[in-house]
């Protein structure tokens, strides 16, 4: 089996696959592809440029809607509970 | 631009390309594609996977001009990315699982093999070998690459390269002897 692989090899090697066809016009559809996807990039990148506006609005509202929902006094009740007045008291030395 | 034009160096295309010159990164391809269409021909089964290998080895080249470090040929860099490309596209090929019975091996004992009738027999028995073992068979045999441009090209050691080929050829001997013997 050992010469039967050889000669296979052998003769496979001097088989050459035309790329005539292949060849002709490569450059051109290559580069439009590169074009095409430098394109792609660039209108993602202008979109990304073009949405930062709404979702630095889209964080504002957010964050007064989190403000305006808050408890208003959260501080008397913490200050209420007895183990926080402790640990305020340690940490200042009251 | 001329190709041949000796002020043309790699080099100076690689950095004009890099500046957005279109143009030289098409001479660059036009100097180049003999060599990559020469490694992805031998893995191709078609024009058309042709095409989309060498396109996609020359945009991955594109893709990664900027890292070009210009310490080896460009040419043993595009080299070495066209061999990766093939690699991953014959593991994606493997995947998608393509096995087509060996009919007609008798005329592997004559002595005078059709090439074209040689490389179809063989690409049907590559085909039920791991992509690293068409890889390896192909570069060493029938590209006729030395081990240690192998180990280059693919990233592995040297021993690698010789253990893998050892186990390629006795899985290629094995399928063709299982065929060869097969009752038609």
């Amino acid at each position: 089996m050992n010469d039967r692989l050889d000669r296979l090899l052998v003769a496979v090697r001097a088989a050459r696959m035309d790329t005539s066809r292949v060849e002709l016009g490569f450059e051109a559809r290559l580069l439009s592809r590169i074009r095409a996807q430098r394109e792609e990039t660039a209108l993602w990148g202008a979109w990304a440029w073009r949405l930062i506006p709404a979702f630095a609005a889209l964080v504002i509202v957010l964050g007064l809607l989190n403000l305006v929902s808050q408890p208003a006094d959260v501080w008397p009740a913490l200050l209420d509970d007895p183990e926080t007045t402790l640990w305020i008291g340690g940490q200042t030395g009251e | 631009m001329d190709i041949r034009d000796p002020e043309l160096t790699d080099e100076y295309l690689i950095r004009s390309a890099l500046d957005g010159d279109d143009e030289a990164f098409a001479v660059l391809v036009r100097r180049h594609r003999q060599k990559v269409f020469g490694i992805a021909g031998r893995f191709a089964r078609h024009d058309h996977e042709l095409d989309d290998l060498a396109q996609e080895i020359f945009l991955k080249a594109y893709r990664n001009l900027g890292r070009f470090r210009q310490e080896s040929p460009f040419e043993h860099w595009l080299s070495r990315i066209a061999v990766r490309t093939c690699y991953d596209a014959l593991r994606k090929r493997r995947r998608e699982g393509s096995e087509v019975p060996i009919d007609d091996l008798a005329i592997v004992a004559e002595n005078d093999i059709e090439p074209m009738r040689a490389k179809e027999l063989l690409d049907r028995a590559l085909v039920r070998l791991s992509a690293e073992q068409r890889l390896v068979i192909t570069l060493l045999e029938l590209e006729e690459r030395s081990v240690r441009e192998v180990a280059a090209l693919t990233g592995w050691s040297e021993t690698n390269v010789k253990v893998r080929a050892f186990r390629a050829r006795e899985a290629l001997k094995r399928i063709l002897e299982a065929d060869y013997e097969r009752p038609a």
